[in-house]
């Protein structure tokens, strides 16, 4: 008899769609365990970004689980980088962010966007974590917009010089004296026309600015002020065709969102993992913390949420097609609804563990402090309502399709 | 040089385990399943020999369409091709019935060396490394701590009672089953992952092996009649006395079982 098509539509397996993606799942888990886990509470108190675990993390190939093979990557898909920014996040967000910062900002951004020389030049050190990138959108007048962005680029024969000062960037430096190594740089070539560029460390006129620290989360990846001040970018370092740099953005962001997204179902996913515990081990007037129905309602509603945040974010990456756009709609709705998710189920976790939750010790206040950021960077919730709100009244036949 | 390699796929460490209504086996639906924890470590100590000085690597294991996801993982890791003995005719071999299997893969394959776990994290039965042995005429040891090779003999130091070493000699074809934590098992790279994509799975069936009607649970001599859950009781003992006290009697108890 031969097989019904219900029974293979039922035993595919969303989470792990290929034997690849299950051999990386569980390459992950044993990472994260024994050499995640370990120091995920340290770097954050020390706010350092631990340099030695992104070369192993590199050794390994996720920093490149994207990145076509013949550039010294796996050649995998959003589900991929999807089961890295999660795994990663359910341990050390911070670590996860600079790996997102690094693999998919930067590398993957330059593998869709850049020519064959510049793939060529960065990426097999992007791949194996020899050299560390970033992006540069955001300045300290500009975030969510874009288009008003102040940095310059004007070219001068042979070159772009390059002037202005950006923020908030993720691998900016890689501690308080080391500036970053090579980041893709959104710049203003005239009026509402933004152009990509790659910057080195080492070009003249470029350097760290200000350090940010006392960070609220994300304390384990370094984030920094860079300054370009008559920066020299050869006309070789620009991405695509001037005034091409809004596209490039457009690309990246769909990729960029979801993964984000990813991250906020590894922050749930630990967080119920220790409600769970906790509620099961623990007992007050003579029951376990989980008979209580208000303690009940914590762990369901987190479970519920998480559930449903995951096959959102994970259904999106399987239809993500990395080279192309047309998922902004599902990347920001998976990242407004997952980051809420996120926050949410690191705040009930706080609750079931009470004064317990609210000590570093017990890892929930660290996920907690980590989820914020989510609802913020990479697109704020209302940037996300804006955007969908947008979308939906252009294409309303999208609600049902 | 040819190194075998022999996993047993058990459920996950961290899977609930439910008795199957019969009390024959545990219910295997839904749950996740790994590599035999003591298989890993053999997998891991024939791959630094691969590393050191070349050897091919062949790993075996024996199951349903399940055991392909564990042998992945081994290729992932670093071995060269894998056997599965895939055949319902093979399910609940007891163990003189695998050891027959792992025999005639042996035969066919030829390998100078042979590693296994000391015993299934699910069995415990630690009987098929010596059968296997047996069958072969091959030279053999078990509870392996460190396997160096010399002048074309192998040393294998071995735990002992009460931690206690030993060191063996073994000449010739030899069948090791290795003990827990002798090495760092290693991850599967995403190029190994990526490469093992292209490395070959050899399916076969007891027929295929010259074993019909001499494995599985007809020719099986050991059947399981039930398993159970222990029965809860009140083996708990509470320690009184002052905290110094309290350690004394405890690492009294420790003692007296031989945990330290």
């Amino acid at each position: 008899m031969s097989e019904s098509p219900g029974a293979s539509f039922r035993e595919f397996d969303l989470f792990v769609p290929t034997p690849e993606h299950a051999l990386l799942a569980q390459t992950l888990h044993q990472f994260v365990a024994r050499e995640v886990e370990p120091q995920a509470a340290a770097h954050d108190r020390s706010e350092s970004f631990n340099l030695a675990l992104f070369h192993r993390a590199g050794e390994l190939g996720l920093l490149s689980v994207t990145l076509p093979e013949e550039y010294g990557g796996a050649g995998l898909d959003a589900s991929a980088a999807v089961l890295v920014c999660e795994a990663l996040a359910s341990s050390d967000p911070g670590f996860a962010l600079a790996v997102l910062a690094h693999s998919v900002l930067f590398a993957q951004n330059l593998a869709v966007n850049g020519n064959e020389l510049q793939k060529k030049h960065f990426l097999p050190d992007a791949a194996s974590g020899a050299k560390i990138g970033g992006l540069c959108m955001t300045e300290p007048a500009v975030g969510t917009d874009v288009l008003a962005l102040r940095t310059r680029a004007v070219q001068s024969g042979e070159d772009y010089v390059l002037d202005g000062v950006k923020t908030f960037i993720t691998n900016g430096g890689i501690d308080e004296h080391t500036l970053g190594d090579v980041f893709i740089v959104y710049a203003t070539t005239g009026p509402e026309r933004i152009s990509s560029f790659l910057v080195e460390k080492g070009m003249a006129g470029f350097r760290l600015g200000q350090k940010w620290k006392d960070k609220l989360g994300m304390r384990a990846s370094f984030t920094a002020e860079l300054v370009f001040e008559g920066v020299r970018v050869p006309l070789s370092h620009r991405l695509g065709q001037e005034g091409e740099g809004t596209l490039h953005m457009m690309r990246n962001l769909e990729v960029e969102r979801l993964t984000l997204a990813a991250m906020s179902l590894g922050i749930a996913q630990r967080c119920i993992e220790v409600m769970i515990r906790y509620a099961n081990e623990r007992k007050s007037f003579g029951k376990p913390l989980r008979e209580h129905g208000q303690i009940q309602r914590y762990i369901a509603e987190s479970f519920a949420e998480y559930r449903a945040a995951r096959t959102y974010v994970y259904d999106t990456a399987r239809r993500m097609d990395l080279r192309a756009t047309g998922q902004r709609i599902d990347a920001d709705a998976t990242k407004l609804f997952a980051s809420q998710v996120g926050k949410r189920a690191a705040d009930h976790a706080i609750q079931v563990l009470g004064g317990y939750g609210y000590m570093g010790e017990y890892v929930v206040e660290r996920l907690w402090r980590d989820a914020k950021l989510l609802e913020i960077g990479g697109g704020t919730l209302e940037a996300h309502h804006k955007n969908l709100a947008k979308d939906l009244a252009r294409d309303p036949a999208r609600v049902r399709r | 040089m040819k190194i075998m390699v022999c996993l047993k796929q058990v459920p996950h460490q961290d899977a609930r385990l439910d008795v199957r209504p019969d009390g024959g086996w545990i219910q295997e639906d839904n749950i996740k399943f790994e590599i035999n924890s003591y298989d890993t470590y053999a997998l891991e100590e024939a791959l630094r020999i691969k590393d050191a000085g070349g050897a091919e690597v062949v790993v075996v294991s024996i199951g349903p369409e399940r055991v392909t996801q564990s042998l992945r993982t081994a290729l992932g890791m670093g071995a060269d091709r894998a056997v599965h003995v895939k055949d319902p005719e093979a399910d609940a071999s007891d163990p003189l019935g695998v050891a027959k299997i792992l025999a005639a893969i042996a035969k066919a394959e030829n390998p100078e060396l042979i590693l296994m776990g000391l015993m299934a994290d699910d069995g415990n039965s630690a009987a098929v490394p010596p059968m296997l042995a047996e069958l072969l005429g091959f030279a053999s040891t078990t509870s392996v701590m460190k396997v160096t090779r010399s002048n074309g003999s192998l040393q294998a130091e071995r735990e002992l009672e009460g931690g206690a070493l030993e060191v063996v000699e073994l000449t010739g074809p030899s069948v090791l089953s290795v003990q827990t934590g002798i090495n760092q098992v290693r991850y599967a790279s995403l190029k190994g992952i990526m490469a093992a994509k292209r490395k070959p799975i050899d399916t076969k069936s007891v027929a295929d092996l010259g074993l019909a009607g001499k494995v599985g649970a007809a020719a099986a001599k050991i059947k399981i009649e039930k398993i159970y859950p222990p029965p809860k009781g009140k083996g708990a003992e509470i320690l009184t006395g002052s905290t110094d006290e309290i350690v004394n009697k405890l690492v009294g108890k420790i003692k007296e079982l031989g945990l330290l």
